[in-house]
């Protein structure tokens, strides 16, 4: 098809949506290009005016604008800004094109739900939802480029190697086939080798099995600049997923110079900087941590407990040689009077000892995490989408979700929407006597000793346990007592599930098989002799670009249909603050105790854990506002509230009051992420 | 040695010329003074006075504009007859990033008045500023500058409104100047609890009382009311952020470093200085003022990311020793180690991004403190409390000699008696803006005249790369064997060991031009008796040297030419200058 003829045709879509009414508005049976998404966004808040609001966030490297489509309903209660909010994203990596789908299709639900659908129309009228369909349109573009290259670079110009020309060195696409594939070429020093079970696959030559390299692979293109390498400065920076501030990596060139050096993070983090009423993010990534919740920096965990300098132990009257946990330390610091009344919290003691950031999910958000992931994979398993979720991937070093959580300080959830389908394993022929979960959980430590290890290696395989768990070392673990049978059985089960690949089988072979006979070969391009310019013979083939990452469109609608329900349904767990009881107690005819309590009604607490420790999310804020004539006998003015537990947790504030019987004071509470409260209480 | 004792003699000699002289003023000559604090009018009509009496040699660029909208200076300084500044290891200053440590941009300011009113009359402001390009920057904080010196508030921080007690208002409670004496002081309240007795050969002073004695007053902090009536005194201030940890290397949040910003460069003044630096990679050295202590800082900042590499080590070694000598009192220290740990701190952005050796100095220091001996006592020990008490107190007491005799009674308010709204009775008084961190007037050329040595003495060491020697050997008729030595005649190298290792920025080039001529071949030569040599990729008629030319060292490379006739060599280093040299091949 020409491509005018698709711009026509394009425009025809987006017009008769225009005109469309009843739900279900966008066929979503294909992909939208970027100047599609735009157009979509502008045509709803036509229609849509009381309902939506289009904002532009700044631009991307490219020039191209980054939208935000706010959805809420206005002229109802508090402004749309000043309300509590969920703010959705996708596409923060360009090149993960099914977000956007989600994205859009969530937007038109809330659009179209709104007066039909009862929860919708409760979202909408207390919340506000800010949905950011494409977060990286520069590298959205590159899919329906001429050429399909799988790019997850912006557009910013980065001199990759360091020759003073920029992005000079990319891939070519030399047997015009419009797909940037793999160039494989018989080399002296060649690592790689045809997989014996499937020749077009390649696998790295294993010498320990007697196997010999004969082949280097390249992406396909030409030397364009004539160094003797192949497309080392292709077009674009940096991915913009791997430019947030936490755990960001620096001297690693498509990461960025530096945290948040780039158009398309800045806008991002900016925007919500600028609106602390967001209280739970909702992303589509690549990430999904219902499935797989494996932060980067695990492995560099802070430790349970710390030393404290002399300099600060001495004062602290504790020992410059002993192990402290931060509870203590703060205990210590808080009865050392050094801080002139002031209560510290554990934020403060990490910041003074130079503890660095939280690397880990802090222990106080994981029941509320637990229990969502819980609750997905219920609903997942309904909606029977055949997701392989074991291959599902965890959180990236400087990755947008990793900034939400533990620098914006609010719970947030991705979810990946799709992956290539796993054939089910058939399960193996089982010894009788094989060890099964089921068997473990009623074991005892003894009976656990008395295994073989051989048959304990076999199912710490089948779990998918790291490759270090060996029969032994667990069997010391049970001797020592650090682990039962029945805790390893939970720990399994929390365990992020591990692709178990078969001995011998090529980690790619399903993706093959799936190319093969669901996309009749479309995903794999035959490998085909061609004589390159300066490597000479070669042969062009491999999987063909975005193969792993973008379903068919056939299977499109299903799964994006059911994670826009689903974080819908998580918009409903917000956070509700809501006023439980006053109390009044005259102590006098003059002097009155006052409590008030407030619950939260929502299912989320207020805060975050991590939040707390970042600092983020402001606390509560209880004011008294007294009448003439009144004083405060004890008690602040102000008391800050650090949060309150989601599903009926409830938090005070009190204080004595001296004033005249029947006298009204007047009490406030408020945080930006919360509805505020007033309530008059009356002495008496 | 030779040299060092040589630039001493000119120290002390430029020293004299310049306190005893008198003044032999040519045309272009800008007179400035340096016993007076300038505010940004003032530093802006200096700067431009100097501009337009220097045109050959100085630009005068804004930058861009604080928060309050005033111009970010940017000075820069080259003499273009002796080459395109790109062309020349520029050396980089700047100071007050922190809007209470001021002095550091009037050393700014006399660094560039030294170089220009002494060009063609000294032999080291003529050379530097023949041979080297200066990047300046004399204040990166305008707005807190003049809070400073025409409001007397001190402001460490921006002035971009922070809501630091978290109420919905931003800056609505900081202190004031209660008693009306035009200064911002400390207030006291007698109190039999108290815990700080009053000093009994000098009541000004106070300190602290013995576990079980009784004491005579409790302090109350910074002079100021409860503003926004929520029961804390002065907890939201003026702005409420560190711009020296917004820098975008080893940048940690707001919990884990204070200060830090929302993300690397989002304020206006730290975007504009790394734009002034990226737009200048030629910078090769680097300086930033702060006060106070008396130090001469290395980075790291912070230890999570490791120290720097033993090559860099010895670089910032030979030249911050030197200081501790052109300095007097001063001591050469590392950040996270002598310091505390500082995130996203200028001076590792500088070195670990950009590949620029940089030293922080905190001007400055207390009349009374003095760095304690090294050996006396071991290292880690602490001291004896009650020895500590002593020092401490001793220390109060030579302050108040010093306030009342020295400073005669200039920048310390006495105790006076105050109704104040929330505490009743108190005193206010205490050390006065100008009596602590800054130095007294009459020190104040001191510091700008040995701080700007040192950055003098910094960008003299700096690459400065020469031919040594161009070999050239027939071995057929158009085939020619070229020995090609480059010298480096300083202590720094042409890239740092990091920007070696990290590929922080391009590597140095050797090129050949020349019609007809070609490279055919070209190695490293490690030993040219043996002529043993190591091969090196050619690109087009250059080769990349990765790791550019060592301190006090040369480098030979062997190159294989086919052709005839002159050939032009070109040595082109990012950060080590631009040379050339032609030879013939016959």
């Amino acid at each position: 098809m020409s491509s005018r003829l698709m711009y026509a045709l394009c425009l025809f879509l987006i017009f008769s949506l225009v005109l469309a009414s009843a739900p279900g508005e966008v066929a979503f049976d294909n992909y939208h290009q970027p100047n599609e998404v735009t157009s979509l966004l502008k045509s709803w808040s036509a229609k849509y005016p009381q309902l939506t609001k289009f904002v532009n966030i700044g631009q991307s490297s490219g020039k191209s604008d980054i939208l935000v489509l706010r959805i809420a309903a206005q002229g109802k209660g508090v402004e749309p800004d000043s309300r509590p909010a969920v703010f959705v994203s996708a596409n923060v990596e360009g090149y993960h094109l099914v977000g956007t789908e989600a994205a859009l299709l969530l937007i038109e639900k809330l659009l179209t739900g709104y007066g039909s659908d009862q929860k919708v129309t409760s979202i909408l009228d207390k919340r506000t939802v800010y949905v950011a369909p494409l977060l990286n349109p520069d590298v959205a573009q590159c899919y329906f480029s001429q050429t399909r290259y799988e790019r997850r670079r912006n557009s910013m110009p980065m001199d990759d190697d360091l020759d003073e020309l920029i992005d000079e060195d990319g891939p070519d696409d030399l047997n015009k086939d419009g797909l940037i594939t793999q160039m494989r070429v018989k080399d002296p020093e060649g690592t790689m080798i045809p997989d014996p079970s499937d020749p077009r696959l390649m696998k790295r030559a294993n010498a320990k099995k007697g196997e010999k390299g004969v082949y280097k692979v390249y992406t396909e293109g030409l030397d364009n600049d004539g160094d003797g390498e192949y497309n080392e400065d292709p077009p674009g920076g940096v991915e913009v997923n791997r430019n947030f501030p936490h755990d960001f990596e620096y001297y690693v060139k498509p990461a960025g110079l530096w945290p948040a050096s780039q158009k398309e993070s800045i806008a991002l983090i900016q925007f919500l900087v600028a609106h602390p009423n967001i209280s739970l993010i909702l992303n589509f990534s690549t990430e999904n941590t219902f499935l797989n919740l494996q932060q980067t920096g695990q492995a560099r965990a802070a430790a349970a407990t710390v030393r404290v300098p002399a300099r600060y132990a001495s004062f602290l009257g504790l020992d410059p040689d002993e192990d402290y946990t931060l509870k203590e330390i703060v205990d210590a610091i808080n009865a050392s009077g050094v801080t002139g009344g002031q209560q510290v919290d554990e934020s403060f003691v990490a910041m003074m000892l130079g503890l660095g950031p939280a690397m880990n999910i802090d222990n106080q958000d994981m029941p509320i995490i637990q229990e969502i992931q819980k609750d997905y994979k219920d609903a997942l398993k309904k909606a029977e989408l055949g997701y392989p979720e074991a291959r599902a991937k965890g959180v990236g070093k400087g990755s947008f979700i990793a900034y939400c959580y533990f620098q914006y300080g609010v719970p947030v959830f991705s979810a990946d929407l799709w992956a290539v389908p796993e054939p089910k394993k058939e399960p193996a022929a089982k010894d009788k006597d094989a060890l099964t979960l089921d068997k473990l959980k009623t074991m005892s430590s003894d009976d656990f000793l008395a295994l073989e290890d051989e048959k304990i290696e076999t199912f710490l395989k089948e779990q998918g346990a790291p490759p270090n768990f060996k029969a032994e070392m667990v069997k010391n673990m049970v001797k020592a007592g650090r682990i039962t049978p029945e805790k390893m059985v939970e720990m399994i089960e929390k365990m992020p599930k591990r692709p178990a690949t078969k001995e011998g089988e090529h980690p790619d072979s399903y993706i093959l098989k799936w190319s093969d006979e669901v996309l009749k070969g479309k995903g794999f391009v035959d490998w085909v002799p061609y004589k390159h310019p300066t490597l000479g013979d070669v042969e062009i083939g491999g999987f063909a670009p975005y193969l792993r990452v973008t379903p068919p469109p056939s299977e499109l609608k299903k799964t994006i249909d059911f994670h826009a329900d689903y974080y819908i349904s998580l918009m409903g767990r917000l956070p509700q603050l809501e006023l439980k009881e006053t109390k009044v107690e005259p102590l006098g005819d003059s002097v009155y105790k006052v409590t008030v309590y407030f619950t939260n009604t929502g299912w989320f607490p207020t805060s975050t854990g991590q939040g707390r420790r970042a600092r983020t999310p402001w606390p509560i804020r209880v004011e008294l506002k007294l009448a003439a004539g009144q004083s405060l006998f004890s008690g602040f003015r102000v008391v800050n509230i650090a949060f309150i537990d989601g599903s009926g947790g409830t938090g005070k504030a009190e204080w004595t009051i001296r004033g005249k019987k029947g006298s009204k004071v007047t009490v406030t509470a408020k945080a930006p992420y919360l509805d505020s409260l007033t309530t008059t209480v009356v002495l008496q | 040695m030779k040299q060092n004792k040589i630039f001493f003699a000119f120290l002390v000699t430029a020293i004299c010329l310049v306190v005893l002289s008198p003044k032999i003023s040519s045309a272009a000559e800008v007179k400035l003074s340096f016993d007076h604090f300038y505010d940004h009018a003032e530093l802006t009509a200096a700067l431009k006075a100097l501009q337009k009496a220097n045109p050959q040699f100085m630009k005068l660029i804004s930058l861009g504009k604080s928060y309050e909208g005033r111009d970010i200076w940017g000075v820069i300084i080259n003499n273009p007859k002796t080459g395109p500044e790109e062309h020349k290891s520029g050396f980089y200053i700047d100071g007050n990033i922190h809007g209470n440590e001021i002095q550091g941009t009037e050393v700014a300011l006399y660094a560039i008045w030294y170089l220009l009113n002494n060009y063609g009359k000294t032999e080291l402001a003529t050379r530097l500023l023949d041979e080297r390009a200066f990047y300046i920057i004399p204040t990166m904080n305008p707005d807190s500058r003049d809070y400073f010196v025409n409001k007397r508030e001190s402001h460490r921080t921006g002035v971009i409104p922070v809501d630091e007690d978290q109420d919905g208002v931003a800056d609505e409670d900081g202190p004031e100047d209660l008693d009306g004496d035009g200064f911002i002081t400390t207030m006291r309240k007698k109190d039999p609890n108290g815990r700080f007795r009053a000093h009994p050969d000098d009541p000004r002073v106070l300190i602290p009382v013995r576990p079980g004695q009784k004491g005579e007053y409790t302090l109350l902090g910074t002079e100021g009311i409860d503003n926004d009536g929520d029961g804390n005194i002065n907890e939201d201030r003026l702005g409420g952020y560190d711009m020296n940890r917004n820098y975008g290397f080893n940048w940690q949040p707001h919990y884990v470093q204070y200060g830090a910003g929302d993300y690397p460069f989002c304020f206006p003044e730290t975007k504009a200085t790394r734009d002034f630096l990226l737009a200048h990679p030629n910078i090769m050295g680097g300086q930033n003022f702060h006060n106070a202590g008396g130090m001469i800082l290395r980075g790291p900042g912070a230890k999570n990311l490791g120290e720097y590499p033993l090559g860099d080590k010895r670089v910032y070694d030979q030249i911050g020793k030197k200081g501790e000598k052109i300095i007097p009192g001063y001591r050469y220290l590392i950040v996270y180690k002598d310091l505390y740990t500082v995130f996203g701190g200028s001076i590792d952005f500088l070195y670990s991004v950009l590949g620029i050796y940089t030293f922080t100095n905190e001007l400055d220091m207390s009349p009374t403190f003095s760095f304690p001996i090294e050996g006396e006592r071991d290292e880690g020990e602490e001291e004896d409390e009650e020895i500590q008490r002593l020092r401490y107190i001793a220390e109060r007491l030579a302050e108040m000699t010093y306030h009342d005799l020295v400073l005669l009674g200039e920048h310390f308010a006495d105790w006076k008696p105050y109704k104040h709204p929330l505490y009743g009775d108190v005193e206010i008084g205490g050390t006065k803006i100008y009596g602590s961190r800054v130095p007294p007037l009459f020190q104040l050329a001191d510091t700008c005249h040995r701080n700007a040595a040192f950055c003098f003495f910094h960008a003299d060491q700096l690459p400065k790369l020469e031919f040594d020697e161009v070999k050239v050997e027939k071995l057929e008729s158009d085939l020619f064997q070229l020995d090609i030595s480059v010298r480096n005649n300083r202590v720094t190298p042409s890239m740092s060991s990091l920007a070696a290792q990290r590929k922080l920025h391009r590597a140095d080039r050797l090129k050949l031009e020349g019609k007809n001529v070609k490279l055919v071949s070209a190695g490293r030569l490690f030993d040219q008796y043996r002529g043993i040599t190591g091969e090196v990729e050619i690109r087009d008629n250059s080769i990349w040297v990765e790791s550019g030319i060592p301190g006090f060292d040369r480098v030979t490379y062997r190159f294989l030419v086919r052709g005839k006739g002159s050939v032009k060599l070109i040595y082109d280093s990012l950060k080590g200058g631009y040379l050339a040299t032609t030879t013939t091949l016959k």
